[in-house]
C-alpha cells in the first residue's frame, strides 16, 4: 500500500466520521458552549446600536459644548450653552439632614428639585445632574469604547476560550472518536475495514479537528464579527485595514491549534485510560498551572503555545484574588513562529503515543 | 504455516481472568466449516481473534498466511459480519455498504455497484436506501452479511449469520453459503443450534468452555469420539432376541427393546465391528427392516460431548 492511497484512506474515515461527529446529539452542549461568547458579544452589540440610535435620536451637540460645561453651572447657563438636551427629566425629592442641637439630635427635611440631562456628542454621552438649579455632577461617557471592547475579548478569548470552551468541546468531540464508538458498538465496523490502526487514528483525528476547528474558529470570529459590528464607522475600518485582520488571523489559529493540541490529548487518553475524565481533571489543573510552573514544564502544556499566538495579552483586574490570579497567569511568551511549529510538534507526539493505543485496541463491548 | 487454511496454533484469550479460548490448535481448509458450541463456548472469541478484533494471549494465527495483526491485508481478502448489532446511526442500508467499501479504495461508482450487487445477493434491495436502525433484526443480519461480501472475499466469516431469518431468506441464505463454499473459499459460520449446522456443513469445530472438543466432517467427528458410543435404532420383528445375539457377538454397551415400535436401540463403541455383526445377522433371516444411526445429528453429538447442555 502507498503513502498516498492511505492517505485517501484516512480522508475517507474523515469523511464519513464527520457525519457522526457533527450530527450526534451529545456534541449539541458543545456548539452551545462554542457560540456563546459570539451570542454575548453580540446582545452586547445590539445593546450598543441601540443606546447609539437611542442618543442620535435626541440630536447631537459639539463636542467642545460638552468640555465647556463644567461643575457649578446653572441649568441656564447649560441650555444656553449646549441648547435642547437629547433627555430631560426633572423631579423633586426630600432631603434629610441631620443635625445636633444641645445634645440632641434634630432632623430637618426639605424639599429639592432635581433635573437630569443628557447630550450626546457623536460618540460620548454626558450626563449631567442637577441640584435646586446647579450643576452638581457631570459624567462623560463614551457610548463606543473600542478599546475597551477589544481588551475585552482577548480576556474571553483567552480566559474562557481556550480555558474552558475549547478544552472541554475537544474533551467532549475527542473522546466520543473511539470510546462513543465502543460505547455505540459501532467501533469494530472500522476496524474491519482494510486499513492500518494508524490511518484510522488519523482519519479519526482529522473528523474531529475539523469539526472542532468549524466550530470553535467559527465561534471565536463570530464573536470578534460581533465585537466589531457596532465600531464599524467609528474607528473599526481603520483597525481592520491595520492590525485588525492579522489579529482576527491569530485568533482563529489559536482556535485551530488549541483543536488539535487538546485534540490529540485527548484522543491519546481516550485510548489508552480506560475512564479519561480523571486524566482529563488532571490536564486541567496542569493547564491551570502552566503560568507559574518552571519554563520548562510549560512547554508541556497546551495554553503556553496558545497564549504566545493571542495577538493581545488578557487584561488582568487588580482587585483579582491571588489564587484566581495565580491560574490565569500567563505563561511566558514565546514567538508565534515558535509557538504554532512548537505546537504541531507538541500534537505530533502525542499521536504517536495514541498510534500505540490505536494498535493495541480490541472490541470487547460488554467490558468497555 | 499453509497459505491456504486459516491455522490457529496453540493460541489463547483471557478476558481478565475469564477464560475466552483455550490451547486452541485448528486448521481450517478452503468450504464451508462450522463452529458449533453453546453461548459462551468461545465460537465468537474465535472469530474475532481471526480478523484482529482482539489479539491472543498466547499462540499465533494465520489467515490465509496473513496476521490478524495486519488488517490493512487481512480485510482486504476477509468479509466478517459479526454478531454485534448496532449500525452507524446516520446509515441507510446502502450508504453502510458503500462507505465500508470506499475504504478499500474503490471509486464511488464501483463501490455504489458492488453495494447494490451485495444487497441484491441478500435480497435487500427495496429497503437499501432505509436507515438501518430502523431495519428489522433479520435486515441487519442481511445488511452485515451484505457488508461482509461486497468486496467478494476469500474467506468469509459469519457469526451466527441466520439468526433472526425468516425460512425462506434462511435457506437462499444457506444456498448461498455453500455456493461460495463451493467456488473454493473459506466460508467459517458459527452457530449455536446444532440443527442448523447438520442442514449447512459437513465439516464442524464442536467447541465448549473455551477448547475444541471435536472437528472434522460430522461422520469423522464420530468416529472420533470412540469412548462415546453410538446408537442406532434397529427395527425388526424380535428385537429381544436380537438384542441377545448381539450383546453375545458384538460390542454392545447398551440396548433397550422399545416394543411398541418394534424396535431396538442400540450403544456400541465400536461401530465397524458392530454394523459387520449386524450385517452378518441380519443375513441370517432375522428378519431386520430398517438400521438408522440415531445419533447422526450434530445435536446428539454435541449432548455427549457437552453433557447435554445443549
Amino acid at each position: 500500500m502507498t503513502a498516498r492511497f492511505r492517505l485517501r484512506q484516512a480522508l475517507v474515515i474523515a469523511r464519513l466520521e464527520m457525519k457522526r461527529v457533527f450530527l450526534a446529539r451529545r456534541s449539541l452542549w458543545i456548539y452551545a458552549l462554542a457560540l456563546l461568547p459570539g451570542v454575548l458579544f453580540l446582545v452586547h452589540a445590539l445593546q450598543l446600536r441601540y443606546e447609539l440610535s437611542k442618543a442620535r435620536e435626541g440630536g447631537t451637540v459639539a463636542p467642545a459644548a460638552v468640555e465647556a460645561i463644567e461643575e457649578g453651572m446653572s441649568e441656564e447657563q447649560v441650555l444656553a450653552l449646549a441648547g435642547k438636551p437629547g433627555e430631560d427629566r426633572a423631579r423633586t425629592v426630600h432631603r434629610t439632614r441631620r443635625r445636633e442641637e444641645a445634645g440632641r439630635e434634630i432632623f430637618e427635611t426639605r424639599e429639592a428639585r432635581t433635573r437630569r440631562m443628557v447630550y450626546f456628542d457623536g460618540a460620548r454621552r454626558a450626563f449631567l445632574w442637577f441640584e435646586d438649579g446647579r450643576l452638581r455632577s457631570k459624567e462623560v461617557r463614551p457610548v463606543l469604547n473600542f478599546a475597551e471592547d477589544r481588551e475585552v475579548y482577548a480576556g474571553v478569548f483567552q480566559y474562557f476560550y481556550l480555558r474552558l470552551a475549547i478544552f472541554f468541546g475537544c474533551l467532549g468531540i475527542f473522546l466520543n472518536l473511539f470510546r462513543g464508538e465502543l460505547m455505540d458498538k459501532t467501533l469494530h465496523f472500522w476496524l474491519l475495514a482494510p486499513a492500518r490502526r494508524e490511518v484510522l487514528l488519523a482519519g479519526k483525528f482529522l473528523a474531529g479537528w475539523t469539526a472542532a476547528s468549524a466550530v470553535f474558529t467559527g465561534g471565536a470570529m463570530l464573536a470578534f464579527a460581533a465585537m466589531l459590528w457596532p465600531h464599524m464607522g467609528a474607528g473599526a475600518e481603520a483597525y481592520w485595514q491595520g492590525p485588525g485582520a492579522v489579529h482576527a488571523a491569530r485568533y482563529a489559529l489559536a482556535a485551530l491549534m488549541g483543536c488539535a493540541g487538546y485534540g490529540s490529548l485527548f484522543l491519546a487518553a481516550s485510548l489508552w485510560i480506560r475512564n479519561p475524565i480523571v486524566p482529563a481533571a488532571v490536564l486541567l489543573l496542569w493547564e491551570a498551572s502552566s503560568g507559574f510552573l518552571p519554563e520548562l514544564l510549560q512547554k508541556l502544556s497546551v495554553l503556553y503555545y496558545l497564549q504566545s499566538m493571542c495577538p493581545v495579552p488578557a487584561p488582568m483586574e487588580r482587585d483579582v484574588p491571588t489564587l484566581l490570579r495565580l491560574i490565569l497567569a500567563p505563561a511566558a511568551p514565546l514567538s508565534p513562529w515558535l509557538a504554532l511549529p512548537g505546537l504541531f510538534a507538541f500534537s505530533a507526539l502525542v499521536l504517536w503515543a495514541a498510534a500505540a493505543g490505536a494498535r493495541r485496541i480490541e472490541i470487547n463491548y460488554s467490558t468497555d | 504455516m499453509s497459505a491456504q487454511e486459516i491455522v490457529f496454533e496453540n493460541v489463547s484469550k483471557f478476558y481478565g481472568d475469564v477464560l475466552g479460548v483455550n490451547r486452541i490448535e485448528l486448521r481450517i481448509p478452503p468450504g464451508l466449516t462450522s463452529i458449533v458450541g453453546p453461548n459462551g463456548a468461545g465460537k465468537s472469541t474465535l472469530m474475532n481473534l481471526m480478523c484482529g478484533l482482539i489479539h491472543p494471549d498466547r499462540g499465533e494465527i494465520r489467515v490465509l498466511g496473513i496476521s490478524p495483526r495486519n488488517p490493512e491485508r487481512l480485510m482486504r481478502i476477509t468479509g466478517y459480519a459479526t454478531q454485534f448489532d448496532a449500525a452507524p446511526r446516520w446509515a441507510t442500508g446502502f450508504d453502510f455498504v458503500v462507505s465500508s467499501l470506499l475504504l478499500f479504495g474503490y471509486s464511488s461508482s464501483l463501490a455504489e455497484r458492488l453495494a447494490w450487487a451485495a444487497l441484491e445477493q441478500v435480497g435487500l434491495t427495496d429497503a437499501a436506501h432505509r436507515k438501518v436502525n430502523a431495519y428489522s433484526k433479520g435486515m441487519r443480519q442481511r445488511v452485515r452479511l451484505a457488508q461482509a461480501l461486497a468486496h467478494d472475499p476469500q474467506v468469509l466469516v459469519l457469526d451466527e449469520p441466520l439468526n433472526g431469518l425468516d425460512p425462506v431468506v434462511r435457506a437462499e441464505t444457506i444456498a448461498l453459503f455453500r455456493q461460495l463454499a463451493a467456488s473454493g473459499r473459506h466460508v467459517v459460520v458459527s452457530s449455536h443450534v446444532l440443527q442448523e449446522v447438520d442442514v449447512i456443513s459437513d465439516r464442524v469445530v464442536l467447541m465448549a468452555n473455551g477448547m475444541i472438543v471435536a472437528e472434522g466432517g460430522i461422520r469423522g467427528v464420530r468416529e472420533e469420539i470412540r469412548e462415546h458410543p453410538s446408537q442406532f435404532l434397529i427395527r425388526c420383528p424380535q428385537p429381544a432376541r436380537l438384542a441377545a445375539l448381539l450383546f453375545e457377538r458384538a460390542p454392545v454397551a447398551e440396548a433397550r427393546v422399545i416394543e411398541e415400535e418394534g424396535a431396538l436401540l442400540v450403544l456400541t463403541r465400536d461401530r465397524n465391528v458392530f454394523t459387520r455383526t449386524l450385517t452378518a445377522l441380519a443375513a441370517s433371516g432375522l428378519g431386520i427392516e430398517s438400521i438408522v444411526p440415531a445419533d447422526e445429528s450434530v445435536h446428539a453429538l454435541y449432548e455427549y460431548l457437552v453433557g447435554g447442555s445443549a
